[in-house]
């Protein structure tokens, strides 16, 4: 009870009062095994169970949306109590939510993995979820009930089973090495894409994190290059072309990308088949058209452009018609991306405090600032549409990851090997 | 032509008066042989070009304002002796580096970029700088320096 009084007091502290009030509060007991039995994975059936619970207690707490009870041994119940709950044992401790599961060894080596979500004011079950997979994935199945929970609580998709890309940077200078890398949300399996000979930039994963489209020194001029996940596999966008491309962002179907092409010192937007076919010019304008994102229906493209004097953000049809600015107000706003549930638009702001990351409604709107910076760009959705990820730099030109949830509160830093940019947050996986 | 060339490359690279000493040394070899000649600097190959490219044309450098790739008075002189250079060197080949502020998003930033070094090699080719020895280039913010609105012009061979 100390402890819990501890935890309460420590969750107070950290969140503004007017969120604390709001925030719901989910019990995480031990998830249960009917037998404890040796795995693949090296820990028993009854360990991985043990490991599980406290990693969806960690996720539900990362999101900065809800107060999570760490497990405690003090908690175990028994397996045919995970679909019988007792409910007022855990209304006692003033919990909203409770979550619940099991994981059994199956015969052919392989876990199942069962969660089930409860409303323990109102006694009845939020909802449930089961996987079979290979011990060495237990993460994967435990951050898919993770997500049931998220979704149970709030109605949107949870972001535990996704994947980040970014730029990790090593060394200074002219002599900094930039690598591509990508890792879970939660920073494990974390590998790099490319050696570092050539300088690359903004990494944009497809929407189910098979296929990455980056900048690339390569050829000695910044050019989109796509890179095949399962494979390894890379090759230019525009193999017979010479111009500069950049800003690359795929279709919501992951079939087409957009991207900026520089000709003539005129950068506009193209949309082009990721399976092959020519460009297509979507703008025409003599400024800068750049970082082109699609609405989710894929009908709509938000982008910057600076024909007015200062970046500003612009909508237009997907076929390029119909372009009309939608951010007015002080200072530039620039690299617009469209929120997964087509809600809202995020931005990075140019004023004279620096740059700041925010949101607008898909109508520019009810502008938000979110960050104070005065060094944070490149806001990129999680698939719940809630939280963003962006790239903060440091007056002595130092690059880190941090989230923020749209409901307020302070960005949080994202632990990376080496100092990191350009992130972008895969939507969840199938 | 090369000869020409060369001592023009020690001019730029040591102290005025070495190429007169290199004259007298030379005269003075042929009254009294046994005398060696002082030591000359051998600038050969990419390195002796950059020198001379740099000491003939003021600057590598010329400096933008704010977002903008609009070539000032200053620009426009340092390039018109940059490109005086290079027709007069036509097998060098150059990279127009562009570049724009720290402070600007990384997308904006790399059109910024290619906006100033496209602007720089359309008017050294205006200034009668044949297009193949040009090759423009944006590095956004990636490579900043005290002045980041700025093209760089770099003598690739």
């Amino acid at each position: 009870m100390r402890r819990l009084i501890a935890f309460l007091l420590g969750a107070l502290l950290a969140a503004p009062l007017a969120a604390q009030q709001a925030m719901p509060v989910i019990a995480v007991p031990p998830l249960a095994t009917p037998s404890d039995k040796p795995t693949s994975g090296g820990q028993t059936t009854l360990g991985l169970a043990w490991s599980a619970s406290q990693l969806i207690a960690s996720d539900l707490r990362t999101t900065g949306e809800m107060m999570a009870f760490a497990p405690d041994r003090k908690d175990y119940y028994s397996y045919p109590e995970v679909t019988a709950p007792s409910y007022p044992k855990w209304r006692a401790r003033g919990v909203k939510a409770l979550l619940t599961g099991f994981v059994q060894a199956r015969d052919d080596g392989r876990l199942t993995v069962g969660c089930y979500v409860y409303d323990v004011e109102r006694g009845r079950e939020l909802g449930r979820t089961g996987f079979v997979v290979a011990p060495e994935e237990w993460r994967r199945a435990a951050h898919k009930c993770s997500g049931l929970a998220y979704q149970s609580l709030t109605g949107a998709p949870g972001t535990f089973d996704t994947r980040v890309a970014y730029v990790a940077r090593s060394g200074a200078g002219a002599a900094q090495v930039k690598r591509l890398a990508i890792m879970d949300s939660d920073g494990f399996e974390h590998s790099y894409l490319t050696e570092g000979g050539a300088d690359v930039l903004t990494p944009r994963l497809s929407p189910n994190a098979s296929r990455l489209a980056f900048v690339s020194y390569e050829t000695g001029k910044p050019q989109i290059r796509l890179l095949d996940l399962a494979t390894g596999e890379q090759r230019p966008l525009l193999p017979d072309n010479d111009a500069m491309t950049f800003a690359p962002r795929f279709s919501p179907d992951g079939n087409d990308l957009l991207f900026s092409m520089t000709a003539a010192g005129n950068t506009d937007i193209y949309l082009i088949g990721v399976g092959g076919g020519g460009p297509r010019r979507l703008t025409t304008s003599p400024g800068i058209d750049t970082s082109p994102s699609f609405s989710s229906d894929g009908s709509q493209i938000a982008f910057e452009s600076d024909r007015s004097g200062s970046q500003q953000v612009y909508v237009m049809n997907s076929d390029g018609s119909n372009q009309r600015r939608i951010s007015f107000g002080g200072g530039g706003f620039a690299a617009p991306e469209w929120s997964p549930d087509g809600k809202r638009i995020a931005f990075t702001r140019r004023g004279l405090e620096g740059m700041r990351i925010g949101t607008m409604a898909a109508d520019g709107s009810d502008q938000r600032l979110l960050s104070s910076g005065p060094g944070d760009e490149g806001p990129q959705w999680a698939a719940s549409s809630r939280e963003l990820i962006f790239q903060r730099t440091d007056p002595a030109g130092g690059n880190a990851l941090y989230r923020v949830t749209l409901s307020g509160g302070e960005p949080r830093r994202i632990v990376t090997p080496t100092p990191g940019s350009d992130p972008d947050w895969s939507g969840t996986r199938e | 032509m090369m000869r020409t060339f060369l001592t023009l490359a020690c001019a730029a690279l040591v102290l005025a008066p070495v190429p007169v000493v290199a004259q007298r040394g030379h005269i003075i070899n042929r009254i009294l042989p046994r005398r060696a000649a002082p030591p000359q600097p051998q600038l050969v190959g990419i390195d002796a070009l950059r020198a001379d490219f740099l000491a003939r044309s003021g600057s590598d450098t010329v400096l933008f304002g704010g977002d903008s790739a609009i070539l000032g008075v200053p620009a426009r002189a340092t390039l018109a002796a940059q490109a005086q250079w290079l027709r007069q060197n036509p097998q060098v080949v150059i990279r127009v580096e562009g570049h724009a502020a720290v402070s600007d998003t990384r997308e904006h930033a790399l059109a910024v970029g290619a906006r100033r070094a496209e602007e720089v090699r359309d008017y050294l080719v205006l200034m009668g700088v044949p297009a193949y020895q040009v090759t423009a280039v944006s590095m956004g913010k990636e490579r900043p320096s005290g002045v980041n609105a700025r093209a760089v012009t770099i003598l690739v061979r």
